[in-house]
């Protein structure tokens, strides 16, 4: 009998210490694309010091997020990297659609290993047999990939390449491949570039000929910090947080 | 089941096997050692056997990516050797298989040795056989069905195996995309019903490895 | 036979065992209680432990002589060993264990030869089937037959005929006694039966904690009393 008490004393201390693991009344988590990590990061940490509420990250690719909060994951804020999945959480009914705004915008760049000798002069000759190895955000569900491909699409050499495609779950997957250097080349957003000091810029694809990137960020339906969300959210739209987002690189529009 | 589900299928398969029996030779060879013999470093080696075990897969999977990726040294070593890369290849999924699958084999295939009684391989000798002889003719057969445990264990680690996997060969569809990843796959696009169907199919596999490894226990012990 | 047993010294943990002595005989028992090196020393006699030191010989052949580091390889000492347990092997059948000392490289005396040695010992009956149908005696005349056929210069026994009960006891003795007077191999035996000793052996190394009393025959030992073995049709 003295074993049995033992147990649901462990048991019961063990409960206790999993309800403090989760997020406290005025912590509001939100879910953000990967390519957000660094400047969100900072603008959290900015709002916590302006006397804001505690903000936890979720950083993933798009469609992970997307997945998760259709799975009831706790999410007080979703901040996406592209408009499909913003949408495919609003048919279901998961987003607050009102408070839906597309705070930014991105550029495509095209990188290579920060030792690799190769030089770009169009985007086009990425098709090059140089290029055996390219890693790009999964081009069938993370955003990047499908801005990716829809890019290369466009100027026609995404037959040519999509043989080399090295798929990674986020974009930020496919940049530390190409740090690596064990791809040769990688799309991921001028942000991300930024970010990186072990790789190249190789070519910058000019936001007028890419395709357009949004970023969508809305409040989540029944989140249990609402007020607190709505607050954390103007602040993102405010001056203090855009000046930081365009320090990161990200197109602000306002 | 498609085209594409039986690519992925017949790829993890023929990973898992091709993994399998490259590690059999020195899994055996390497469970001898540790069951008889005693040398400087032998711990370690232990150690070093176990820590797939231990160790998070992706960390495995991290270590590996570091050694046989372009800028690591058995990467390197490759490519001249070579003139072959193996990371994001199918190689990779064996390389990653046989890692992950190492210790299984170990584990079963030491302890089938340690089970053969010293004392027969002592009156072998002492009837005349040098120790080669002792090893094949009295060892091996008594250890035999440990140690083809040994690889059914460690056909079926392969075949489910995916952290270290996914690390170092990628989830390129038609290419390295293996049954564990193909589910992970279609988890992360929403594809559950699909995830299912490829998890049924695992499920299948997995069932047929251990009654398999469990009808060759009874005859052999029938014998 | 003369066997030389010289400077030996092997250490086991805490157990020290430590002989030096020579002695002639044809079968040389080994007695002494349960601890006191028996089987250690006959293990060193088949070259399964290498001790620290020593000179071991049988007649003019060498075996171990650890001042020129010389150790010869048990499967080149020409010896029989019949262990405690027996250790027939398990998966080959009676035959095959039979026969496995005689390969292409180790000939058969004349006179030792299956047909006849499995005549001797009774075991032709079951000679092709499995090790695990044997009754216990049927394995021990095994044992015997095995370690014989590859017509060793000695053969080693260690304690043959402890696991047997005692109407076992006396059917197997005669076939021991064969051996030292039909095929004339030499035998060292270890028993803690004073009984078992006095039967076969014509002479006596007395262990006790690892150190040799004295060797001398069996008469000079023990107290000449009736038989402790019933004679047979009694009990």
């Amino acid at each position: 009998m003295k074993s049995i008490k033992k147990i649901f004393f462990v048991c019961a201390v063990l409960l206790l210490l999993m309800s403090q693991l989760q997020a406290r009344a005025g912590e509001i988590e939100v879910f953000a694309a990967a390519s957000l990590t660094d400047a969100l990061n900072e603008i959290g940490a900015a709002y916590e010091k302006a006397g804001g509420d505690h903000v936890v990250f979720n950083f993933a690719a798009s469609n992970t997020l997307d997945m998760q909060i259709k799975a009831g994951a706790p999410a007080d804020i979703f901040f996406s990297a592209d408009e499909a999945k913003m949408n495919d959480l609003e048919k279901a009914g998961l987003i607050a659609k009102e408070t839906r705004q597309d705070l930014l915008s991105n550029s495509l760049v095209i990188i290579v290993p920060g030792d690799s000798p190769a030089i770009l002069i169009s985007a086009a000759q990425l098709a090059s047999p140089v290029f055996k190895k390219i890693a790009l955000g999964q081009p069938a569900s993370v955003p990047a990939g499908i801005y990716a491909k829809a890019y290369l699409q466009k100027i026609g050499i995404w037959d040519q390449v999509s043989p080399h495609v090295i798929p990674s779950e986020s974009v930020r997957a496919a940049l530390a491949a190409v740090e690596t250097g064990n791809v040769d080349a990688g799309i991921v957003y001028k942000t991300d570039a930024l970010h990186s000091k072990k790789i190249k810029i190789a070519w910058e694809v000019p936001p007028a000929e890419g395709p357009a990137i949004a970023y969508p960020v809305a409040l989540v339906q029944g989140s249990k910090n609402g007020a607190a969300a709505k607050k954390f959210l103007d602040y993102l739209r405010g001056p203090d947080a855009l000046k930081i987002f365009e320090k990161y690189g990200f197109i602000t529009k306002s | 089941m498609n085209a594409d589900d039986a690519y992925v299928i017949g790829l993890t398969l023929l990973t898992a096997g091709l993994s399998t029996l490259l590690i059999f030779p020195f899994g055996i060879a390497l469970a001898w050692l540790l069951a008889r013999k005693n040398w400087p470093g032998k711990s370690l080696v232990e150690t070093a056997v176990a820590l797939p075990l231990v160790m998070p897969p992706v960390a495995t999977g991290l270590i590996l990516l570091n050694l046989l990726g372009r800028r690591g040294p058995i990467g390197v070593f490759l490519q001249s050797l070579f003139g072959t890369e193996i990371v994001f290849t199918w190689k990779a999924v064996v390389a990653a298989m046989a890692v992950m699958s190492f210790p299984f084999l170990i584990r079963t295939a030491r302890i089938a040795f340690e089970e053969v009684d010293p004392r027969l391989e002592q009156v072998a000798r002492t009837l005349g056989a040098k120790p080669a002889r002792v090893f094949f003719t009295i060892t091996l057969p008594l250890a035999f069905r440990g140690m083809i445990a040994g690889a059914v264990w460690a056909f079926a680690r392969a075949l489910g195996e995916f952290g270290a996997t996914v690390l170092v060969a990628g989830n390129i569809p038609g290419r390295t995309t293996v049954l564990s990843v193909a589910i992970f796959s279609d988890i992360q696009l929403g594809n559950e019903g699909h995830a299912y169907r490829l998890m049924a199919v695992s499920a299948v596999l997995a069932f047929a490895a251990i009654i398999f490894s469990n009808q060759f226990s009874k005859w052999g012990a029938a014998r | 036979m003369k066997l030389c047993l010289k400077n030996l010294r092997l250490r086991q943990g805490t157990f020290l065992l430590e002989t030096d002595l020579e002695i002639d005989g044809q079968v040389i028992g080994i007695f002494g209680s349960s601890g006191a090196g028996k089987t250690s020393l006959l293990e060193v006699v088949a070259g399964l432990r290498q001790p620290a030191s020593a000179f071991v010989a049988i007649d003019d052949f060498v075996l171990a002589d650890s001042s020129r580091r010389f150790s010869c390889a048990p499967e080149k000492r020409g010896l029989g060993y019949v262990p405690q347990d027996l250790a027939l092997f398990p998966h080959l059948s009676v035959r095959k264990n039979l026969l496995y000392g005689c390969g292409r490289s180790r000939d058969t005396a004349p006179g030792i030869r299956l047909a006849h040695v499995a005549e001797v010992f009774e075991i032709a009956s079951f000679l092709d089937g499995p090790v695990s149908a044997l009754s216990g005696g049927q394995k021990q005349r095994v044992a015997f037959a095995r370690a014989l056929l590859v017509a060793p210069r000695l053969l080693l026994m260690d304690e043959p005929l402890a696991s047997l009960d005692h109407d076992l006891k006396w059917k197997i003795i005669p076939y021991l006694k064969r051996i030292r007077d039909e095929f004339k191999i030499p035998m060292l035996y270890v028993s803690h039966s004073p009984a078992e000793v006095a039967e076969l052996c014509d002479q006596v190394i007395v262990l006790r904690a690892g150190r040799c009393l004295r060797t001398s025959p069996p008469g000079d030992i023990f107290e000449s009393a009736p038989s402790i073995i019933l004679k047979p049709g009694i009990g």
